[in-house]
Formats: structure tokens, sequence, C-alpha cells
């Protein structure tokens, strides 16, 4: 156990399986689904043996691995796993299988190309959270970029390629930047010290300390990567789109770990290697964050499509993250994290739950629906937990993450925490608008036409969110499971801004 | 007197060699005519075995790759001096073979249902090859002059033989006409050059050029010659706005000539501007950078804007190749724009010699997709033929969209390590050459959108009614396979570490010589 390359594993493994169902002939569908879920919760039960070897009061990366790869440049292959990126991974392989479990159903075409997709998917997503090398994260940072753009392109809605190649183009803009930023750094790196060596690695550029003007370029790169990725208000109108147009899966692992990877972006990389530029900036940043999460909320109240409200609401519950980062206080930053995972699960399950309901109707359209309260009882129920967490309901995982959010901007600037807990009053509405309209009420015309069809959910589609409904409760009840991962990162992230003096705070 | 010294005959073996070749494929052509198969087996087996043979002759420092032979200091010098064969050589050898050897197996698929000879197809290609490879080696300008011709002649033929075919004929007439054109700029440029500095070969002419170069202003002769060079130059590189030629020389020529004429004639080109610009002329660098970086922008910027428009595969790869010259022109702005004397000089040389490397893999790799999509004579180069293709043919449609994502610049790809080194080396010497680096990503994105849609129609469009399958040769399989392989492995450790050495080396010598 000691010495196998856990975190090498827990990433490759997906490739193998993709390698191995690349061999599997096309006609086996079942086989290409079992070998696909198979491969997903192995990959799971890995992740769960790094939560088992993890020592959360341990203030350094754990299960390190490093090799040399081309010296030349001082570029390494280097992992290093800490709370932070722990808990990600556990998201990104509990949503994979459920993700995979979930298009048993929807897919049915070309299902082998559409497995290897989301298990290459899954390489570049838990790479990005394992990498400490800045070459090695970039590259795994693209990598997640070619399987999504198939995913929407090919198994997505009408509109497919338009929002696909929105998608692909909106991300290379930034990560092309991004890449630009990287090398900059390390040649400044480079140039300081003579050496290639440590040039591209996080820990030794973290500790360098960069010239500020340098930080200031650098910091535009990296931060439009994560910004759009994110995405942050005026970055997100990628978003809907894609959304609207993924299929089911893709729309919960898009805004399950795809968002996560840039608020993940923002508080490993863009702040601690630019602290001075991350300080300059962040008056900036909150206000579009206070935009993001107003705009979000005010636009997902008019939204008719129940994706694009989902899709809209991210955008709102997002900038809550970006928010608890930029005012660089203990309690806001553990409340961004708190909501990166909240969300992945929350968004996820409902998403899921769309999907549910488009599979049955083909129509997300809300004002079609209506009384499924009456058709549907369990599923009525299940969106009814899933609303009321979305709306931060005390006692499930969101409240906990937006309520130290606002706590940490109280102690900023009480200001912006009105202006933030104004908004959760109208993710409130929109919420329980969407709920009551599709939920209660009579059984639309539309519905009703559907006769025997619209069924309850099933056994598989109960399986894929049972997990989502019991982690949200457990961290809603216990946030201590979460918090104490966090407590290092955040200690790290703190110490790097030089928090408490922070210049430019009303 | 010429003396058949052993630096001569060492020196000389690669490209005699690849004459011989060439020759031996027309004479068995001749003794057993319409023996496809045999010539290609003849042929690529050839190439491969002078590819070993150069990499045994070197000189590489790397100890292992010279058996028994003491390399000298500064390679081996042929014929007192004209030739030379050093790492760079040596390195440049060894693509262009790479590329003769994969044009040679995409051939046969291509022109055998269309009736076109296989014997004059690799004979002609191995005698332009030829005239490259003795244009890497060049020290002297009338061999420069001399190799650049050889390299283009046949070019000009390959790009025509499929005489019975309008656009053909007009791509070739068009090739040949701005091609002579732009020799004869050249040429001119190179007697002027030749009258200030009193003599033909490369280092005595950087020598005598050094005392011109202490004037406070250049002669006006002197500058003339300068910029004919740079002109003929950027015509026979392609690059922005003397790049009208390429567009209908590529889409007129046989799909494999078109491939070849992307890579195997732009390497020759860059080769030629590093024995001439970067060792005759590098003292005069803060005259001519200025220009290529102007070229560099404007070459990836409208080769990109104007690919985004075309409906036929073969012009929009003709743009493309036009933009990637203006990513590699950037490593020669980024040793122009560095001090004399800094590490980044040799980073701008080694990034030119990275992407030429990775570039010349990927896009003839692409350029096979193409002609093994029209293997059946009728099938047009219309992107609409790409039609479903991840569905009519997944392997072909996989090695399509892993060469499309390559040419993007998508990790962990060989494009995506040639943009690196070339920003890498932009970055190392700063100033104006971070703008470039900015717009070179900022096209990098740019192009990621026609490639895409390319990637669209393959797996987001249905094929077309009734479409035949897809049957692919031996040879072009052989061919595919070996630049599929470069192009997805370039970033394991031996063969990453292995090139980024050579290139080092190669780039080295041109630091050393100027």
């Amino acid at each position: 156990m000691e010495n196998l390359p856990l975190l090498s594993i827990v990433i490759f493994l997906p490739l193998v399986g993709a390698l191995a169902i690349a061999f599997i002939p096309r006609e086996r569908l079942a086989l290409i689904r079992g070998a696909a879920l198979v491969t997903a919760l192995a990959t799971f039960v890995v992740s769960l043996f790094l939560l088992l070897g993890f020592d959360a009061n341990v203030a350094d990366f754990q299960m390190r691995e490093e090799m040399e790869w081309i010296p030349a440049f001082g570029i390494e292959y280097k992992l290093g796993l800490d709370g932070m990126s722990l808990a990600l991974v556990v998201l990104t392989t509990t949503l994979t299988w459920i993700a995979i479990l979930a298009s048993f159903g929807p897919i049915v075409d070309r299902v082998k190309e559409y497995m290897i997709s989301f298990l290459v998917l899954e390489v570049g997503m838990i790479g990005v959270f394992l990498a400490l090398d800045m070459f090695l994260f970039y590259i795994f940072w693209e990598i997640v970029l070619v399987p999504m753009y198939l995913i929407i392109g090919i198994w997505g809605g009408s509109n497919r390629i338009y929002a696909t190649i929105k998608f692909v183009l909106y991300t290379l803009v930034g990560s092309l930047l991004m890449l630009v930023a990287i090398l900059g750094l390390a040649f400044n790196y480079q140039a300081a010290t003579g050496s290639w060596a440590g040039a591209f690695d996080y820990e030794t550029l973290r500790a360098f300390g960069f010239d500020p003007t340098l930080q200031f370029f650098a910091f535009i790169g990296f931060f439009l990567t994560f910004a759009i990725k994110i995405p942050m208000f005026p970055f997100h109108t990628w978003l809907p789109d894609a959304h609207v147009e993924a299929p089911t899966a893709g729309s919960v692992i898009l805004a399950g770990i795809l968002l996560k990877l840039g608020g993940y972006g923002l508080i490993r990389f863009a702040v601690p290697l630019m602290p001075d530029a991350a300080q300059a900036w962040a008056p900036l940043i909150i206000v579009l964050s206070l935009i993001g999460i107003v705009y979000g909320a005010i636009v997902a109240l008019v939204q008719p499509d129940l994706k694009k409200l989902v899709a809209y609401s991210s955008v709102s519950h997002m900038g809550f993250v970006t928010l608890g980062i930029f005012i660089f206080t203990e309690q806001g930053l553990l409340g961004a994290l708190t909501v990166m995972i909240a969300h992945g699960l929350i968004t996820g399950g409902l998403f899921l739950l769309v999907g549910v309901i488009y599979e049955r109707t083909h129509d997300r359209t809300i004002a079609k629906m209506g009384g499924l309260a009456a058709t549907m009882p369990v599923y009525a129920a299940v969106l009814g937990f899933f609303v009321m967490a979305s709306l931060s309901l005390p006692g499930l995982a969101n409240f906990v993450g937006e309520i130290l959010v606002l706590v940490g901007a109280f102690e900023y600037w009480p200001p912006v925490a009105a202006v933030a807990g104004l908004a959760m009053m109208l993710s409130a509405a929109y919420l329980l608008w969407m709920f009551q309209r599709v939920i209660f009420g009579e059984v639309s015309d539309f519905l009703r036409g559907l006769g025997h069809h619209l069924r309850d959910m099933d056994r598989n589609e109960a399986l894929t969110l049972a997990p989502l409904v019991v982690l949200t409760v457990a961290f809603g009840l216990f946030p201590g499971l979460l918090l104490n991962l966090f407590g290092v990162p955040v200690n790290d992230f703190l110490a790097s801004v030089g928090a408490g003096t922070l210049a430019g705070r009303p | 007197m010429i003396v058949f010294d052993q630096a001569t005959l060492l020196a000389f073996t690669p490209p005699v060699l690849v004459a011989l070749l060439a020759l031996v494929l027309v004479v068995v052509d001749i003794a057993r005519p319409a023996r496809d198969r045999a010539l290609t087996l003849i042929g690529a087996v050839g190439i491969a075995a002078i590819m070993a043979i150069t990499v045994v002759i070197g000189p590489f420092g790397l100890a292992e790759a010279q058996v028994g032979l003491i390399p000298q200091a500064g390679g081996y010098e042929a014929f007192g001096g004209v030739y030379v064969r050093d790492a760079l050589t040596a390195f440049l050898d060894l693509l262009l073979l790479s590329i003769a050897l994969l044009t040679i197996l995409f051939g046969p698929d291509y022109l055998r249902p269309r009736g076109l000879p296989t014997a004059e197809f690799a004979a002609m290609l191995l005698f332009a090859i030829c005239g490259a490879m003795l244009l890497g080696g060049a020290r002297d300008l009338v061999l420069l002059f001399l190799a650049l011709e050889l390299l283009v002649l046949p070019g000009y033929l390959l790009a025509g033989y499929a005489k019975r075919d309008g656009l053909a004929t007009e791509g070739a007439i068009k090739y040949f006409l701005l091609g002579s054109f732009s020799s004869a700029i050249f040429l001119f440029g190179l007697v002027l050059v030749f009258g200030f500095a009193g003599t033909t070969r490369i280092p005595e002419v950087a020598q005598s050029l050094l005392g011109v170069s202490e004037l406070a202003a250049l002669p006006a002769g002197l500058l003339m010659g300068i910029a004919l060079l740079t002109t003929g130059a950027a015509f026979k590189i392609a690059a922005v706005p003397f790049h009208y030629w390429t567009p209908d020389a590529y889409q007129g020529s046989p799909t494999p000539v078109t491939g070849y004429l992307s890579v195997g004639p732009k390497v020759a080109a860059f080769a030629l501007l590093l024995r001439l610009f970067v060792e005759a002329l590098g003292g005069f660098k803060e005259d001519w950078t200025p220009f290529v970086m102007v070229l560099a922008v404007l070459t990836m910027s409208v080769g990109n804007l104007i690919a985004l428009s075309q409906d036929n595969i073969k012009r929009l790869l003709a743009y493309s190749s036009i933009a990637h010259t203006g990513y590699i022109l950037v490593g020669l702005a980024a040793f122009g724009a560095a001090t004399v004397g800094s590490p980044a000089e040799q980073a701008g040389l080694e990034a030119l010699l990275f992407y030429a490397f990775a570039y010349a893999f990927m896009n003839l790799g692409a350029f096979a997709v193409v002609g093994a999509l029209q293997r059946r004579p009728g099938v047009t180069s219309q992107i609409a033929t790409f039609a479903g293709l991840g569905r009519r043919a997944p392997l072909l449609g996989v090695l399509m969209f892993l060469f499309l994502l390559s040419l993007t610049g998508i990790p962990p790809f060989a494009g995506f390590w040639a943009k690196w080194y070339v920003i890498q080396a932009a970055l190392q010497v700063g100033g104006w050459l971070n703008v470039l680096a900015v717009i070179t990503v900022v096209n990098a994105m740019v192009s990621a959108f026609y490639y895409l849609r390319v990637a669209v129609y393959m797996y987001m469009r249905d094929p077309a009614e009734g479409a035949p399958p897809i049957e692919v040769g031996t040879a072009t399989r052989i061919g595919l396979a070996i630049s599929a392989a470069v192009t997805l492995f370039i970033w394991l450790p031996p063969l990453a570490t292995t090139l980024i050495d050579i290139t080092r080396e190669a780039a080295a010598v041109l630091i050393a010589g100027s």
C-alpha cells in the first residue's frame, strides 16, 4: 500500500479502461457500458483509498510522486495531494461513475466513443487537481477540453455545434494566455536563478516571489482562464449554451467538476503565485462576483427552460466562490471551498433530475410542466430536496458554504454581504417558483398527453441520485467532515497573501 | 584541386546516396515497367537505409551515434569548405529524409487509381530531397543557389505531373512562374552581397562583412542585396505577402505532392534562411529582424484568417501551412531580436528547428488522411467529404482528429510542444517579442476554429448517402503509423530528450558559426 503510486493510479486508471474499451467491438453495448462503469467505480474505490491514507493534519502535500520528465527545461512529472485536491478528486470520481450510470439509458448512439470520451475526461480532471508542476497542470487542463468538445458536439441537442465551438473557443482564449503566463513565470525564474531546474515546479515558484509588474500581467493570463472556466460574469455566456445542448451526464460533469477547475485554479495557482497582483485585482473581482451573483439569480428567474435555469443558477452560486476567495478571509475561503463541493453535488443532482424529466417528455419547458406531484411523487420529492438544498436550506451542504462566505464578506465590508444576502433571497424565489410551476397544480395537458410514458423514477435513476442526497445531508449536518480537510490549504492560501494586512480593503 | 579526403567522402555520402537511389528507381522502372509496389518498397527501404547511414556518420555529440568515427570539430568539410556536414546538416538531412519516406509511402494509394506513374513521382521527389539536403549543408553562395534550384525544379514537375488535370497544370504554372521569378530575385541579392563581400564562402562572407557592419549606415547596395534576399526567401517559405502561389499550387497538385510541397520545400527554405541569414548575415541581424517580425505577424494572422473561410480541405491546409510558417518565423525573430551572445539567441533557433520537425510529421499525416479519403478518383477536396468520417472509418477519423488537434496546439501532441518551444524562446528575449508571443497564441486560438470545423464534419455530421467504404493501403498505413506515433508520443522522455538534445546541438553550430 505504502509504495503504490496511488495518485498516478487514480489518474491513469480511467485511461486504461478507455484503451480497453477501444478494443471492444462496437455492437456489444452492454459490455462497453459495463466496462466503463467498472472502470469508473474502480477509480472511485482508489480515490477512497486516498481518503483513508490521508492525514488532514500534515501541513504539506502528501503521497507525492516526482519524476524527471524533460530535464532540459526543468519540467517534472510531479503530483501531490492536499485536503482541497482530495475533496475535489473524490467529488470527481463520484460524479463520474454517476454520470456514466446516468448515460446508460439516454445514450444509444456511438456508445463506445461516448464512454471513451468520458473516461479520458476523468483523466484530465483528476490530473488537474493533482499536478504540482505547472506544465503538467497545463497539459491536463487542456486534455479536459477535447472530450468535452466531443461530448457536447456529438451527443448534444439540436444547436450542439454552435454550443461546443463556443465552449472550445472561450476556453482556449483563456488557457493559451495562461500558457504564456506560465512560460513568463518560468522564464523569469530561470533568468533570476540561472537554471531551468524548478522553473515549472509549483512549490519552488510559490516560494520565489515574483516582481509585481510581472505578477500583474501574468495574473491576467491565469485569471482570464479560470474566470472563463468558473464562469464569472461577464465571461459566462458560453455556459448556458453548453449546458442546454450537452447531454445530461455532460451537464452533470460540466457543472459538477469543470466549473470547479476554475475555482481550484484560482485558489491553488493564481493567488499564491501572484499574491500582489491578486490583491491589486481583488476589488474588481469582488465587484464582478457580486454582479454575477445577482445577475445569475435575476436571469434564472425568467428562464423558460429548466436546464437554462439551473445553468444561470450556477453562475450565481459560482459568484459566491470567487467572492469567498478574493475577500481573503478564513471564513470566506472555507465557504468558497464548501460551496464548490456542495454545488457539485446539488447542481449535479438538479441536472440529473432535469434529465429524468427530459427522457420522458423530450421537453424542458417549464410552462409545459405542471402537477408532477400527482404523476411522479418520488421525483417530486427528490426535486424538492435538491431545490431546498440549492436555496441554502440550513442543515444541507450549500447552506454551510454560503453562510461562511457571507460571514467572511461581512467581515470584509458589510455592504458586500448585504448584496450577496439579497441574492440568496432571489435564489429562493426562482427555485421555489420553478418548483411550484413544475410540481404543483393540475397535471398539464402536455403531460397528460404522454399518458403512461410518464412513469416515476426507475432504479437506475434513483441509484444515481441517492449518493448525492446522502452526501448533501452529511456535509450539511457534519460540515466538519469537509472543513477539516480544508484547514491546511486555507492556512497556506492566507499565508501566501499575508491576510490581515490587506491593501485596498475598505 | 579537389581532394577526396575522408571528410569529403563522409560529408557527401547521404545526398549522393539519395541521388543514386533516384537513379536506381528510374532504371528499375525502365527494366521492369509498372511495378509500383516494388518501386515503393525499394524507395522506402532505400531511404530508411540512408537515414541509418546519416545517423552513423553524424556528427552528433552523442557518443553512441558515432560508430568508430572520430567527429571533427565543426563537422566534416567537403571540397575545402563548400559543403559541411555538421550537427545542423545531420538534423536537417534526417528530417528531410523522413519527409521523403512518408511521402513515398503515401504516394501509391492516390497515384495508382489515377494512372499516375510511381517511378517518376519517387525519382523527382528524391532529386528534390537531394537538393534540399545540399542546401542544408551549403557553405558557399553558389552551392546554395544551385541546391535551391535542384530543390525547386522537380517540385514544379511534381506539381504539374497530373498533366490531364486542368487545375494541376494551372497550379504548376503559377508555382513555376512565381518560383522562377523569386529565384531570380534571390540570385540578384546573392550577387549584390558577393559584390560587397568579394567571396562566396559563407564564413568568409560573414568575416568580410563584419567591417561593413561597423559603418554608421549600410551601403545602399548591400541593403538592396539583403532586401532582395529576404524577398526571395520569403517567396520560398510562402510568407505573407509573398504567398499567392501557395493555395493554387496546393489545390491543383496531386494530394501526396501537396503534402510534400507543404513541408519539404518549406523545411529546406528555412535551412536556407539559417545558412544565409544566421550564418552569413548574422552580423546584420538588427537590419533584417524587424522585417522578419512583421513577416511573422502578417504570415500567421493572414494565413489563419483566410483559412477560416475555406471550404476546400487542400486550400484550408495550404493557408494553415502559411500560418505555421508564421509561427516558425517567430523562432527566427527571437534569434534576431536577442542580444548577441545571450542564451535566447540559441533558444530561438532551437524553437525554429523543433517546430519544423513537429510540423513536418503532423502536416504530412493530415495530408495522408486527405489522400486516403481521395483514393477513389472523383472524390473532391471539399471539406464536406469528411462528413461522418468518424463513422465510416473510425481509425482514420481518430488519426485526422489527432493531427488536427496537434496542428491547433492542444497538448500533449507534437504541435503543442512546438508552439510551446517558440513562445518560450520569444518570452526569453522579451520586449517586442512578448507581443509576438501573445499574437502567436491568439492566432493559435483562431486556428482552432477552422481545424475544429473539420472535426465537426467528421464527428458531428452524418455521412453522405451511399458513401463508399474507405480502404487504406499498406504503405499508407505504415506512413500514418509513423507520423501518428511521432505526433502522439513526442513527449515521451527518450524521444523528447533526444530531440531536444539534437536541436540544441544543431542550433549551437549556427551560434558558434555566426
